[in-house]
């Protein structure tokens, strides 16, 4: 496998093209509606990021990497983590324990903070799985060591 | 045999955790390795969700009328341990792409001896 | 009782596992692993778990095989001399008997796969199911335990997802992307 390839496969990048839309959506939808239907952030999360690395299949690694920004990359994961910690210290303000969601007010304040928590899974999964598969591929720079 | 044909399940998880782990110990190939490694993972997690099973049950997904629910622990111990799996995945491969660059080969025989001389 | 589709996903499964096992190119036995996790995905469907399901089919064959793919890439793919495997060790033929045997022999002592009356469905189960709703208006009780009654233990899972990330920049002695 050398990366010198002559011209992409025109089946496979506009079939991706095609596709890639709706699958984004699909893993959006799932990491929203984890609360009624199947789903969740993991699953959403590993969606959105199995989209990407379709992309970087079909139309190069190295393209796909150069069009990714990694301070976003960087900021979506740290910022997943920081906002599920910030909802789960939250209940301390209310009289409650740390993650009791039941404790913040309103009707529908528990149901409102776990939505909260299922998109902050869903980002930093995505992010992180996207940053270890182009890490993987030798960087987002230099090609190391390819045949 | 009505009893073996009962525990189908139960003997499938054992036999891939002992698949897996006959996997990470014969091949030489570090890839290979990773790839016993995840097969024992997953015949880990079809014990415990075996456990959680009822005959007759519905997916734990509450409307109103379901008649008997699955258990959803186990369901929920299993999808965190998917997810740390493939973290510990993506870590060994990191490290086997280290290796590589290093010692240039995926042997462990030729890896003991190159790490020998050192 | 289990039923023949059951019956038949794990005979094919253990029979696939054997052959990511045996075949002997790197290569052909990520592609079959991948397989190995499509029945799997199929099997937690019959075995009535859909979010383990879903995960099961992204993860495994999606993320984990095309990360495989890419360190092949990457790496070097090592001729094979032959499509499966001859020499095995008897060190670890015997450790995986041994295994086998030892977890075997607490194989009777469990119930029937599915049976009604065993012991997991006594405890916290009921109570998850039936308060899910009132306490926290969430229908998927998986997703009402993972980020509402157990979200601690989700918080440290998403904690060590993203400790993954930071160990592989560590591992090749990057300190930004």
């Amino acid at each position: 496998m050398g990366d010198d390839r002559a011209v992409d496969s025109v089946v496979v990048t506009q079939t991706v093209r095609l596709l890639s839309p709706f699958v984004f959506t699909y893993g959006l939808y799932t990491m929203f509606h984890g609360a009624s239907s199947v789903g969740g952030g993991f699953q959403g999360g590993v969606v959105v990021a199995s989209v990407v690395v379709t992309l970087a299949f079909a139309f190069g690694i190295d393209q796909t990497g150069d069009w990714l920004d990694r301070g976003l990359l960087t900021g979506a994961a740290v910022l997943g983590v920081l906002s599920f910690a910030l909802v789960g210290l939250g209940p301390l303000a209310f009289d409650g324990v740390s993650f009791e969601f039941t404790a913040y007010p309103g009707e529908k304040g528990a149901l409102y903070a776990v939505e909260v928590v299922e998109v902050a899974i869903g980002v930093t999964v995505a992010a992180t799985v996207t940053i270890l598969f182009f890490e993987l591929s030798g960087g987002f720079d230099e090609r190391g060591g390819s045949e | 045999m009505t009893g073996l044909l009962a525990q189908l399940h139960y003997i499938a998880s054992v036999v891939l955790v002992a698949v897996g782990l006959f996997v990470v110990m014969d091949d030489e190939n570090l890839l290979k390795k990773v790839l016993g490694l995840n097969v024992f993972q997953t015949g880990v997690f079809l014990f415990f969700v075996t456990v959680g099973f009822r005959r007759g049950g519905s997916p734990p997904i509450v409307t109103g009328d379901g008649g008997p629910y699955v258990n959803p622990l186990p369901q929920v111990l299993v999808l965190t341990a998917i997810v740390v799996g493939v973290s510990v995945t993506a870590v060994a491969l990191a490290l086997v792409v280290r290796i590589y660059r290093e010692y240039g080969t995926l042997r462990e025989d030729v890896l003991r001896e190159a790490v020998a001389d050192d | 009782m289990i039923s023949s589709l059951s019956a038949v996903l794990i005979v094919s499964l253990v029979v696939v596992a054997f052959l990511v096992a045996s075949v002997r190119d790197v290569l052909a036995a990520t592609v079959v692993f991948a397989a190995y996790s499509l029945v799997m995905a199929i099997l937690w469907v019959t075995l009535q778990a859909p979010d383990v399901a879903l995960t099961e089919a992204a993860v495994g064959a999606g993320v984990t095989t095309s990360l495989f793919l890419v360190v092949i890439v990457t790496t070097e793919l090592p001729l094979a001399a032959a499509t499966f495997d001859g020499t095995v060790r008897r060190s670890s033929v015997a450790a995986a008997v041994g295994v086998t045997c030892v977890l075997g022999v607490t194989l009777p002592a469990l119930p029937a796969v599915g049976s009604p009356d065993a012991p997991a469905f006594d405890g916290v189960a009921p109570y998850y199911l039936d308060q899910s709703v009132p306490q926290l208006g969430i229908e998927n009780v998986v997703t009402a335990i993972l980020a509402g009654f157990r979200s601690f233990d989700t918080f440290g899972e998403v904690t060590v997802v993203f400790a993954a990330g930071v160990t592989v920049l560590v591992i090749f002695e990057k300190e930004v992307l």
